[in-house]
């Protein structure tokens, strides 16, 4: 284990020995169940909150009852709360966790702090995907998940193929590939958009800022399914990535399989980030933001990061959406807005730091 | 007739091989700087954005005098201002209904204050549950919409929208209005165009709403 010992000491990140597993097991669920109980405060507040006052006490008690109860609220405030608050809390919590373990994982797996959906055209590939399967799909719902998931698959292998020149992927390359592919695929969403008849452009393009408020229960489902077993998927293989995050030929004679674990992120991630795409469009800056502050203050240990980030990452975008629901109801703005005005000077403060 | 691009991405280079004398713009479009370019080139450009139904009735009268047809204008409004006070008199004993105008359902647009929809529906007997929110198209929170309890609702859509907007918005399907059928359907083309034909859109608001009062 000298190997790791060096690079640990030479580049920082903490590489989970098999000694060290039973700690950080034990690390990792204090964290996350610190990072879920704020989740869940944060889901039981902000439903509080909207362009409609509720009784307080009513509202707590509807949610607590799990809407078994109505509580004294009136059939109006009842489906206010639970049939169309709620559920746009649990999507923004969905495609936060998504978005986090994502960039996560994208980021170790490809040693670039700023490998993130939105840098590497992933969610741009997404989109583009998305926006195919409203122009000629539009009735069958199930299609916006899946070709999105196509096209964030599609994108990632060509920024991949792209950024690896015959000396391997420079973190340049990556980023540069990722740059390529994103101002292409934003050509082809404008390509796409004159297909459209004028008065759907307008939906458009607020979707494409990142949208919460219009989904379908099917969709909701297919998001917090996703966003939950997708991170296990991930979290399941952060050991790998903690090896990866050496060098793919260190973490190669370290026993792990490299081309496996690699494809395996890539169709994970990809999934993420697709089936929130489908359901919210781009919601720019949580896959980068969120994982740097989690590797701040937890360390980067992918173990703890990847999880972890995607609860700071659904915490982040609940609250985030709560903004843009509230600041100038009963109108509103779209969330991806709110995450960048938020995300960009935190990530500025960030960089100065680092 | 001669295409010359979309509300949105008009070509001006084809604007400007026609060599027009005069070019209408509506502000719907939002199209600042084609405006700037077509008065660079010292083309005359007319902005139509009225807000109510006058408005409407004032642009008429002055593309008739721009385009030297003062009269048959003059006809025009007061034929379609006859129309749209026979159906206010119709409508003038009945309660008015609130309404909620939806755009888009997905993200919820509506007509705002600005919007000449808003006084629409005020003539048809009605009154917008949106009419105090600023801008003509608001981008709408759907549980404002539904703590507004609309007692009908308006679907503009057919026409060049096609089946666009067809659908009230899931949040609403348990409004009073979803509830009791009082969902109408109406010709785009009538309700989002302010020219003459916002009298037929008039005409089709009042029947939706009080099909009792009036005779035809």
């Amino acid at each position: 284990m000298t190997a790791n010992t060096e690079a640990t000491l030479e580049r920082g990140p903490a590489v989970g020995g098999l000694d060290d597993g039973r700690v950080t097991l034990r690390q990792t669920v204090a964290a996350c169940s610190l990072l879920l109980v704020a989740l869940l405060a944060a889901i039981l507040v902000t439903a509080l909150f909207g362009s409609e006052r509720l009784p307080t006490r009513a509202s707590i008690c509807a949610i607590a009852s799990l809407g078994q109860s109505s509580c004294g609220l009136t059939l109006d405030q009842y489906t206010i709360l639970l049939e169309i608050r709620l559920p746009r809390i649990f999507l923004a919590a969905a495609v936060g966790a998504s978005l986090a373990a994502a960039g996560a994982s994208y980021q170790a797996l490809l040693r670039n702090p700023l490998a993130e959906p939105y840098l590497l055209g992933v969610s741009n590939g997404a989109a583009v995907g998305t926006m195919i399967a409203l122009v000629f799909f539009g009735t069958w719902e199930w299609s916006r998940p899946l070709m999105a998931f196509t096209g964030a698959l599609a994108a990632t292998f060509v920024v991949y193929r792209l950024a690896h020149g015959r000396a391997g992927a420079s973190p340049e390359r990556l980023i540069l590939a990722g740059v390529i592919v994103t101002t292409f695929l934003s050509s082809a969403i404008v390509f796409v958009t004159t297909l459209m008849d004028a008065t759907r452009i307008r939906s458009f393009t607020f979707w494409l800022l990142g949208d919460l408020s219009g989904t379908t229960t099917n969709l909701l489902a297919l998001a917090i399914i996703v966003a939950i077993v997708g991170t296990a998927l991930l979290a399941t293989n952060a050991r790998s990535l903690n090896l990866l995050m050496l060098g793919e030929r260190d973490a190669f004679d370290l026993g792990v399989e490299v081309g496996r674990v690699r494809l395996i992120v890539f169709f994970v991630a990809s999934l993420l980030v697709g089936s929130s795409v489908a359901s919210s469009g781009s919601v720019g800056y949580v896959g980068l933001v969120v994982p740097h502050l989690v590797r701040l203050s937890l360390g980067s240990d992918n173990r703890i990061t990847v999880p972890a980030a995607a609860f700071a990452g659904a915490l982040f975008v609940v609250v985030a959406d709560t903004v843009a629901r509230t600041i100038i109801a009963p109108r509103e703005l779209p969330v991806g807005a709110i995450t960048a005005l938020i995300g960009a000077p935190l990530f500025v403060y960030l960089l100065k730091r680092g | 007739m001669q295409k010359v691009g979309d509300t949105l991405q008009p070509s001006i280079e084809r604007i400007l091989a026609l060599r027009p004398q005069l070019v209408l713009v509506s502000t719907a479009s939002q199209l600042e700087a084609f405006t700037k370019q077509l008065n660079e080139h010292r083309i005359a450009v007319y902005v139509t954005d009225p807000q109510d139904l006058e408005g409407v009735f004032r642009s008429i009268e002055n593309l008739g005098k721009l385009l030297n047809q003062e009269r048959r204008a003059e006809e025009t409004v007061a034929q379609l201002r006859k129309r749209a006070t026979s159906v206010t008199e119709e409508v003038k004993s009945t309660k008015p209904i609130k309404v909620f105008y939806q755009l888009s359902a997905e993200p919820l647009y509506t007509a705002g204050r600005d919007s000449f929809v808003t006084d629409l529906i005020q003539r048809a007997g009605g009154v917008s549950v949106t009419s105090d929110v600023p801008e003509a198209w608001p981008r709408y929170s759907q549980e404002a919409a539904v703590a507004a309890r609309p007692e009908a609702i308006i679907l503009p859509t057919d026409g060049s929208m096609g089946s666009a907007n067809s659908e009230v918005a899931d949040g609403l399907k348990r409004s009073p209005a979803a509830l009791s059928g009082k969902v109408y359907r109406i010709n785009g083309d009538f309700l989002s165009r302010p020219g003459p034909r916002a009298v037929d859109g008039l005409e089709a608001l009042a029947h939706a709403l009080h099909p009792e009062a009036l005779k035809k």
